[in-house]
């Protein structure tokens, strides 16, 4: 925020600004009460979690094959990995070519654009247990593909689309258009521009809704117990059944035996959650760097 | 400006930590100090599985939840106002954190979080199921479609071998056979998938681990989903053995043929404050069905 | 290259196409069968009797009711922390602040589940009277859920709103508050919308965590403090059991739900419509 070493107050000249002003320090009330009040709920989330899951992180949890006594969170790990990569393989590509085309090669009155986009929200607010009961009835039974990492793969990458596509689109809206205009005036074409200049300078954008993909992808259940099947060990090829994360902790708490792992299984996804997190915003630096 | 609100954010930041830490752990070790009078407890939160469930239409029918109406026509009674879980664990974790509440589970998942009810002054046990006068119980079937390829029959002579049948008491089943023979397998190779109820795959896990240690040869797969998902899987051919947490439908037995590996009783559980230590069938239905609402009613 | 941008669009309008066939085709026999009027108008549901009842509006009014409940409790707040995010925050709160709402956009449903159970159900059962598996409950924990989607869409809006707003509001006499709140909050219009609309659609289509603290019972929602059971918590309630007209009526369930969806999708459309029709 360049403009507030410019026009700095002091403590006491705001006061009284807020004296003549009730209602901003109504609202500076209210933005600060919002923000407490997420961060407690999200803290005593996390909390909560890790209270009752890491004294029940144990050595067993990581250990290479899954049995009955050690409960091995490891081979759900790898297929939870497995998954991420392959729905984003399938939904990136298309989420931010689809944005591309709509913020840079479309007119803005075309009807096409209105159908592209009223889909694309009606895919968001699809429920994932029907992507679940399509997912099964598409993949799974008309393509013959059976419970397997790929019919779980489309399922998930269909479900993330909107949320890949929507923050591209933003995020390529608020490139000013001086930066397009340089480009072609120094003589670059279209797609030159679309990829040395406005998806890097978009790519904050873009990288915060691969985010939210990966965290939902790595979060869902209901989509995928049935395209992807349960079986407790890492998938030999695309075609194996293989369960994520989330279904390991949904299974292992689903009969009351194993509450405990359970929640440690939690604390690794949020762990998971975390890694993914930063990984991406160290990208995110890196791709930025020297852009501004 | 900047400083007095870091400074209130900090403040905001460790009291969430606090009240997280104070609320977790609160909930984590549940001791309970004193049981309560049952009477005191008030309106009774009456907990039920979803229709359908292998638990709950074992439930219904023992305890007469389900009558038949004039016509002949099965109805189930349940109360509108019973809440509905979809899970063991769910039942469990309702139970253990409301003192009013009353829910039935397989026996095998009964665990230290809850108080389990005699019925009909009968204790719930393995044991007491196995010799009849525990009557509360349900069978697990497993089902086959045709002849079960040389895997699949080696593993289901095994289940009900007596090695098999030893991990089923081990984990708090009830056995089928006593007396069954030592397992002799031919050890063949190859590859089955068994998918279905999430009741039966806890125990369908442990006798493939000690199966696979007999013979390495071969490959299983247990797919966990629901009794319905694995009789349809086995039906068409999706999977080589089915698990039902129920008895077979009419519509499965025409194409599939289902054998008994163990028997699983159902506990009633209350919270382990409530005083209460019996309960009679007459009650349980009458809790169930709606006539008694509060704890007070309860004998 | 820009037909394969162009094929990369149809990529979602052919989604939704099989996604419609495939829902409709496996759920409207069923609607048919049963007839639309005991379908929809229905109140009793008991698909396992022998004579079967298939009335689904005990389940409409159920997640019209907690939904709305979750956009009264998690818009306003979600709203106001992403313009905290975006104009309040001092530099050094923002990281960790980022991080745990990242964190817990990826927390599954499932543990938020759990937490409801544990923490929710106790808290409105003492505070509010009850057994506390409720609508209030559900629209608690909803209203939480639908947080980190609020949070991140509108935020990202809010930023994208050109500066000069902001200054020319400033230059004007306004205060930081203001200049905000009635100069670049509305100039974000269309991104919060949108976080509003992706939030609604995680609320209605929210199952796992519902199913744990709704109560789930099929009958009229009575009262705010009784339990309830949503469309959602319906379908994969009975799903894994269901057999013939039972099953179909659980898909048509899902294809009602995706009518739902696919109104809320349309007032959508048609208010930024009117929104660019009268700018």
């Amino acid at each position: 925020m360049k403009h507030e070493t410019i026009n700095r107050i002091s403590f006491r000249q705001r006061l009284s600004s807020y004296r003549n002003n009730p209602l901003s320090f109504l609202l500076l009330l209210l933005v600060w009460c919002a923000m407490a009040a997420t961060v407690f709920i999200l803290l005593f989330i996390v909390f909560y979690i890790l209270v009752n899951g890491v004294p029940h992180l144990t050595p067993g949890l990581f250990s290479p094959v899954y049995t009955t006594d050690n409960v091995s969170a490891l081979p759900a790990i790898i297929t939870t990995l497995l998954m991420v990569g392959l729905s984003l393989a399938i939904a990136v590509p298309f989420g931010i070519g689809c944005a591309i085309f709509l913020v840079e090669y479309a007119k803005k009155t075309n009807r096409f654009i209105r159908y592209v986009r009223l889909t694309t929200e009606t895919l968001a607010g699809i429920p994932s247990i029907i992507y679940g009961l399509f997912g099964m009835l598409f993949f799974v039974i008309a393509l013959k593909w059976n419970l397997s990492l790929l019919a779980g793969g489309f399922t998930l990458a269909i479900m993330v689309l909107p949320t890949i596509m929507r923050s591209t689109e933003e995020a390529l809206k608020a490139t000013p258009d001086a930066y397009r205009e340089g480009s072609f005036g120094l003589g670059a074409g279209r797609l030159r521009t679309v990829f040395r200049i406005v998806l890097p300078s978009a790519m904050p954008g873009i990288s915060a809704g691969i985010i939210l993909s990966v965290g939902r992808i790595v979060g869902e259940t209901a989509a995928l117990i049935y395209t992807a099947g349960t079986v407790a060990k890492v998938p030999e090829n695309i075609f194996a059944s293989g369960r994520t994360l989330s279904i390991h902790m949904y299974l292992l708490a689903g009969e009351g035996i194993y509450t405990d792992q359970a929640y440690a299984t939690a604390v690794i996804l949020l762990g998971f959650v975390l890694v993914i997190n930063f990984i991406s915003s160290f990208i995110t630096r890196k791709i930025t760097k020297g852009q501004d | 400006m900047k400083k007095f609100a870091t400074i209130a954010v900090a403040f905001g930041l460790l009291s969430a930590i606090l009240a997280g830490c104070s609320g977790g752990s609160g909930s984590a070790t549940a001791t309970p100090t004193a049981t309560e009078s049952s009477q005191s407890l008030g309106e009774i939160t009456v907990i039920s599985r979803e229709e359908g469930s292998g638990t709950r239409g074992a439930f219904i029918e023992l305890f007469g939840v389900e009558e038949k109406d004039a016509n002949g026509n099965k109805v189930d009674h349940t109360t509108e106002e019973a809440l509905i879980a979809n899970k063991t664990d769910v039942v469990i974790t309702q139970v253990a954190a409301s003192k009013s509440a009353i829910g039935y589970i397989s026996l095998g998942s009964l665990n230290d979080t809850v108080k389990a009810l005699k019925v009909d002054g009968v204790d719930a046990t393995a044991e007491n199921v196995s010799n009849g006068t525990y009557s509360i119980a349900r069978p697990f079937n497993i089902a086959t479609k045709g002849t079960p390829s040389e895997v699949a029959q080696d593993f289901i002579d095994f289940i009900l071998s007596a090695d098999g049948q030893r991990i089923v008491s081990d984990n708090n089943y009830i056995p089928v056979d006593a007396n069954a023979a030592t397992y002799a397998g031919t050890k063949p190779n190859g590859k089955i998938v068994v998918a279905g109820s999430s009741s039966v795959s806890p125990l369908m896990e442990k006798l493939q681990e000690a199966y696979l240690a007999l013979n390495p040869n071969a490959t299983i797969e247990i797919q966990t989903s629901d009794s319905t998902t694995g009789m349809q899987s086995t039906m068409s051919g999706i999977c080589d053995i089915g698990m039902a947490s129920r008895e077979l439908k009419d519509s499965e037995l025409a194409e599939l043929t289902p054998i008994v590996i163990a028997k699983d009783g159902i506990a009633m559980i209350v919270n382990k404050e409530n005083s209460l230590d019996n309960i009679s069938s007459e009650t349980v239905k009458e809790i169930y069905t709606g006539v008694i609402t509060d704890w007070a009613d309860v004998a | 290259m820009e037909a394969v941008f162009f094929i990369t669009a149809c990529a979602s309008i052919l989604a939704v196409l099989l996604i419609c066939f495939f829902i409709f085709v496996n759920g409207l026999p069923a609607i048919a069968k049963i007839g639309v009027f005991n379908f929809l108008g229905g109140t009793k549901w008991a698909p396992l009797n022998t004579v079967p009842s298939f009335g689904i509006l005990p389940m409409i009014v159920g997640s019209l009711f907690v939904t709305a409940g979750a956009i009264v409790i998690g818009v306003p707040i979600g709203l106001l922390t992403a313009i905290f995010m975006a104009q309040f925050c001092p530099k050094k709160m923002y990281h960790p602040l980022k991080t745990i709402i990242d964190l817990l956009a990826g927390i599954p449903s499932i543990v938020y589940g759990f937490f409801g159970i544990a923490v929710l159900v106790p808290f409105v059962r003492d505070t509010f009277g009850g057994n506390g598996n409720s609508i209030l409950t559900a629209s608690l924990l909803l209203g939480i859920m639908i947080l980190p989607t609020i949070i991140g869409i509108s935020e990202a809006a809010l930023r994208a709103v050109p500066s000069s707003y902001y200054e020319g509001a400033l230059a004007l006499g306004a205060t930081h508050e203001r200049a905000v709140f009635f100069t670049v909050f509305p100039a974000a219009g269309s991104g919060v919308l949108a976080s509003v609309v992706l939030g609604i659609g995680r609320a209605v289509g929210e199952t796992m965590a519902v199913i744990m603290v709704a109560g789930n019972q099929a009958r009229m929602p009575v009262g705010i403090l009784k339990g309830v059971r949503t469309l959602t918590a319906n379908i994969i309630l009975e799903m894994g059991y269901a057999a013939d007209l039972h099953r179909e009526a659980l898909i048509a369930c899902g294809a009602v739900l995706f009518v739902f969806v696919l109104l809320l999708n349309f007032c959508f459309s048609a208010i930024t419509e009117y929104r660019r029709r009268r700018e």
